[in-house]
C-alpha cells in the first residue's frame, strides 16, 4: 500500500457522489444558496447612501430658507420630512424617524438679503456611522450650490476637479459585489460542507472503518474533497452566468486565469474545512469552527466591504492568513482591471502557500492521531 | 417549574458546557471576534494610495497636493515622476492619480479655471465614491485658502453629531455585530444539537422519560436560551471595557430586548432541526436562516436603500429590529416609541416562532 492510488481515491468520491445525490435537499441548497446571494447583492445593495430622511424645522418661513430646502430635496440624496410644530425636529432623529434634523431660525432669509452671513444648525444621528459619514461627505457640496443660489453672489471657483473612474465609469455597485460574492460563496460553502462531512465519518465511526482498508489518508481526503470542490465550482459557475448576463457585469480580464484562481481558492477553503474536521471530529463544533472562522471574516475582513488598507497595521497582516482576502484582491483585479498573472502574483503565491500550509497541518494531525 | 424539569435543563446545560471546545465557542470566539471587528473595521476609508503629476513645476499644486496628504486619508503612493498614471493604477501601487493642468494649476486658476483632473481606480465602488468626496472637499479648501475667502461665506451649517459626536466606527459596529454573533451562535447550537440527538437515537429515551411534550421542549430550548442571554451580556460587557460603548438607556430593556430575540432565534433553530434530516441539512438550514437576516439587518447596509420588495422581506427579520432596538438602547438612551413598537414586533415574532417550533416538535415526537 504505498504511493496514491487513483483508484481507490475515485471509488471513495464516487460513494461520497451517490451520497450527495441522495439527499436532494443539501444538493438543492449547496446550489441555489449562490444564486439567492447574487440575486439579494445585486438587486439590494446599494452602497450610495440615498433617501436620507431629514426633519425640518423652517422658522423662518421666507423666500431663502424654502430656497435652502428645495436645494436639499433636489440633491437627490434627502428625503425632507416636516417636523410637528410642537416637538422639534431631534425628537424625529431619537425616534429614529430621521437621520438628520435641519434648523432654519427666524430672520434667515432677511439677513441673506442683507448680504449678512448665517447659519443653519444641522443635526446627525451618529448612531448610524456610515450614514452620518455619507451625509458629512454631501453637506459641502451642498453649502457650494447654497452660496450660488441664496446669496446671489457668484462664487467664482478657482479650482476645480474632474474626477474619472477607471474600471467601474458609473459607480456600479453591481460590477465590484458580484466578483467578490464569489469568495464568499466559495470560502463558505467549501469549508462547511467538507468540514461537516469529515466530522461525520468521524462521529459515527466510519473513520475507523475506513482506515482499517487497504485505503490510505491521502486518497480518502481527495476522493472526500473532490466531488464538493466540484459542487462548489457549479455554484460559481452559476455566478458568473447570472451575473453577466442579468447583471451585465463586464469581464475584463483572462477567463483562464480566472479559473486558476477559483480552483487554488477551493483548494484552500477544502484545506481549512479538512483541517477544522480533523481537528474538531464533531460536526457541531466543525460548523461553529466553519462559521467563525469562514462567514464572518469573509465578509468583513476580506476586503469585499471594509478595504483592508483602511484598518490599522496589525489587522492589515492578520488578514494575510485569511484565503478570502487574496482571493477577492485576484477576483477584482482580473473582472474588472484585467490584470495579467504578473501583476497577481503574489495574491496567487500567497493562495498556494496558504493551501499547503493547512493541508500539511491536516495531514500531520490526522497522521498523529492514528498512531 | 416541577423539579424533573428542572434536574433535565441542569443536565442539558451541564452537557453543552462539558467540552472544553464548546466553552471556547460558546464564550470565547465571540470576545475576540468583537474584539477584531471593533478594532479592524472602519466605516471610513483610510490609506488611500495618492500619486501627483505636475508637468512644469508648480508650488501652488504642491500646496493642494499637501492638502490631500494632510487630511488624515490619503498617503503617498510610491512613484516616481514621468511614470504612465494609468499603469501605476493598474498595478495597484496608487489607488488615486492627481493629475495638475497642462500649463500648470497657478496659471490657469489665474484664468478662473484650474481644471485638475483626478484619476480613481473604482473597481472598489464605495472606496472610489468616498475618494472622490474627500477630493472635492480639500480641493474647495484649498482654493479658500489660496485666494482667501472672500469674507465669511454666506452661509454656514453648524453641524452636530448626536449619540456618537467622535463618529467612532466601533460604537456603530459592536452592537451590530453583537446581534449577528448571538443570532448565528443560538441558531446553529440549537438546530444542529437537536439533530444530532435525533440522528444518534438518543432522543428516543428522553421521549420515553416521564415529560410531556412541552417539557421535553422546554428542556431543551431552556438551556440554549439561558446560553444566549448569557453571550448576549458577555459580548455588550465586552464592548463597554474594551470599547468604551456606553449603555445609555435602561438596562431592563437591553435585557428584554435580549430575551425577545434570543426566543425567536432558539424557536427557529428548533424548527429547523424538526425539518431536518441529518446535521448537514440542519446546517444548510441555519444558513439559510442566516445569511439573508444578517444582510437585511442594516448592520452593514442602512435598510432604506433597498428596493421596496426587500425593504417588506426585511420586516421579517428579527435581526433587523434587534439592530434599531440596541442602537436605540445602547447609543440613544432607548426612545419609548423606538423600544415599544420594535419590541412589540420582536416579541410577536418569538411568541409565534416559538409556537410553530412547539407544533412542529410535537408531531415529530409523535
Amino acid at each position: 500500500m504505498n504511493g496514491f492510488n487513483i483508484h481507490r481515491a475515485y471509488s471513495i468520491a464516487r460513494k461520497e457522489v451517490m451520497h450527495i445525490l441522495r439527499d436532494p435537499f443539501t444538493l438543492a441548497l449547496a446550489l441555489g444558496l449562490p444564486v439567492m446571494l447574487v440575486t439579494f447583492f445585486g438587486f439590494a445593495i446599494d452602497y450610495e447612501v440615498k433617501n436620507i430622511k431629514l426633519a425640518v424645522s423652517d422658522r423662518d418661513n421666507g423666500p431663502a430658507s424654502r430656497r435652502l430646502k428645495e436645494i436639499f430635496s433636489s440633491s437627490g440624496y434627502f428625503h425632507l420630512v416636516e417636523s410637528d410644530p410642537g416637538a422639534g425636529p431631534v425628537a424625529l432623529v431619537d425616534s429614529g424617524r430621521a437621520a438628520a434634523a435641519l434648523y432654519i431660525e427666524p430672520g434667515f432669509s432677511k439677513k441673506i438679503k442683507g448680504g449678512g452671513s448665517v447659519e443653519a444648525q444641522f443635526v446627525l444621528d451618529g448612531s448610524d456611522n456610515s450614514k452620518a459619514g455619507a451625509i458629512m461627505g454631501y453637506l459641502p457640496g451642498i453649502q457650494r450650490s447654497a452660496l450660488s443660489k441664496l446669496a446671489g453672489t457668484q462664487v467664482r471657483e478657482p479650482f476645480s476637479v474632474e474626477t474619472r473612474f477607471l474600471y467601474n465609469p458609473e459607480l456600479n455597485s453591481r460590477w465590484f459585489t458580484v466578483p467578490g460574492l464569489a469568495a464568499i460563496i466559495i470560502g463558505l460553502l467549501a469549508i462547511l460542507l467538507t468540514a461537516m462531512t469529515v466530522a461525520r465519518e468521524w462521529e459515527n465511526g466510519s473513520m475507523e472503518l475506513l482506515l482499517s482498508t487497504p485505503v490510505r489518508p491521502l486518497e480518502i481526503m481527495a476522493g472526500k474533497l473532490a466531488p464538493y470542490g466540484a459542487l462548489v465550482l457549479a455554484g460559481v459557475f452559476f455566478v458568473y452566468l447570472l451575473s453577466r448576463l442579468v447583471f451585465g457585469v463586464p469581464f475584463a480580464g483572462s477567463h483562464l486565469l480566472y479559473l486558476a484562481a477559483c480552483l487554488l481558492f477551493v483548494t484552500a477553503a477544502l484545506s481549512q474545512g479538512l483541517l477544522i474536521s480533523v481537528v474538531t471530529r464533531q460536526q457541531q463544533i466543525a460548523m461553529q469552527f466553519g462559521m467563525i472562522t469562514g462567514l464572518l471574516p469573509s465578509m468583513l475582513l476580506s476586503g469585499f466591504i471594509f478595504p483592508v488598507e483602511s484598518m490599522p497595521r496589525f489587522f492589515q497582516y492578520l488578514t494575510m492568513l485569511l484565503p478570502p482576502r487574496w482571493f477577492m484582491a485576484a477576483a477584482r483585479g482580473i473582472t474588472l482591471k484585467g490584470a495579467d498573472l504578473g501583476e497577481l502574483a503574489v495574491p496567487f503565491l500567497a493562495l498556494g502557500l496558504l493551501s499547503a500550509g493547512m493541508l500539511t497541518l491536516a495531514l500531520i494531525k490526522f497522521k498523529t492521531d492514528l498512531e | 417549574m416541577n423539579r424533573t424539569l428542572r434536574a433535565f435543563i441542569r443536565k442539558e446545560l451541564i452537557q453543552t458546557l462539558r467540552d472544553v471546545r464548546m466553552r471556547a465557542l460558546l464564550f470565547g470566539a465571540p470576545i475576540i471576534q468583537l474584539t477584531i471587528f471593533g478594532f479592524a473595521l472602519s466605516t471610513e476609508i483610510k490609506n488611500i494610495k495618492l500619486a501627483a503629476f505636475s508637468q512644469p513645476r508648480d508650488a501652488m499644486f504642491g500646496r493642494v497636493t499637501e492638502g490631500f496628504y494632510a487630511s488624515g486619508w490619503f498617503a503617498r503612493a510610491g512613484y516616481t515622476p514621468g511614470e504612465d498614471p494609468f499603469e501605476l493604477i493598474a498595478s495597484g501601487r496608487a489607488d488615486a492619480v492627481l493629475i495638475a493642468p497642462k500649463e500648470g494649476l497657478a496659471r490657469s486658476a489665474e484664468r478662473g479655471d484650474g481644471k485638475m483632473q483626478l484619476l480613481v481606480d473604482a473597481s472598489n465602488a464605495t472606496k472610489a465614491r468616498a475618494v472622490e468626496v474627500y477630493a472635492k472637499n480639500i480641493i474647495a479648501a484649498a482654493a479658500a485658502r489660496e485666494y482667501g475667502a472672500r469674507g465669511e461665506p454666506a452661509l454656514k451649517f453648524d453641524v452636530r453629531v448626536l449619540y456618537n459626536p467622535a463618529m467612532e466606527s466601533s460604537m456603530f459596529l459592536v452592537p451590530g455585530v453583537m446581534g449577528m454573533l448571538v443570532c448565528l451562535i443560538t441558531i446553529i447550537l440549537t438546530a444542529m444539537s437537536l439533530t444530532r440527538e435525533r440522528e444518534m437515537g438518543t432522543f428516543e429515551t428522553i421521549v420515553s422519560a416521564p415529560l410531556s411534550n412541552a417539557e421535553v421542549l422546554l428542556g431543551k430550548t431552556v438551556p440554549y436560551i439561558i446560553l444566549g442571554l448569557a453571550d448576549a451580556l458577555l459580548v455588550v460587557l465586552a464592548g463597554y471595557l474594551i470599547f468604551g460603548v456606553p449603555v445609555r438607556g435602561p438596562l431592563w430593556q437591553l435585557a428584554l430586548a435580549a430575551l425577545a430575540l434570543v426566543v425567536t432565534t432558539v424557536s427557529i433553530g428548533t424548527f429547523i432541526s424538526t425539518v431536518a434530516k441529518n446535521q448537514q441539512q440542519a446546517m444548510l438550514g441555519g444558513f439559510m436562516f442566516l445569511f439573508p437576516s444578517i444582510l437585511m439587518s442594516g448592520i452593514m447596509y442602512p435598510v432604506e436603500n433597498m428596493p421596496k420588495a426587500v425593504i417588506a422581506a426585511a420586516y421579517l427579520d428579527p435581526l433587523m429590529y434587534f439592530v434599531r432596538l440596541i442602537r436605540s438602547i445602547m447609543l440613544k438612551g432607548g426612545d419609548a416609541h423606538v423600544f415599544w413598537t420594535n419590541l412589540g414586533a420582536l416579541a410577536l415574532m418569538a411568541l409565534s416562532a416559538a409556537g410553530f417550533a412547539y407544533k412542529r416538535f410535537r408531531q415529530t415526537l409523535n
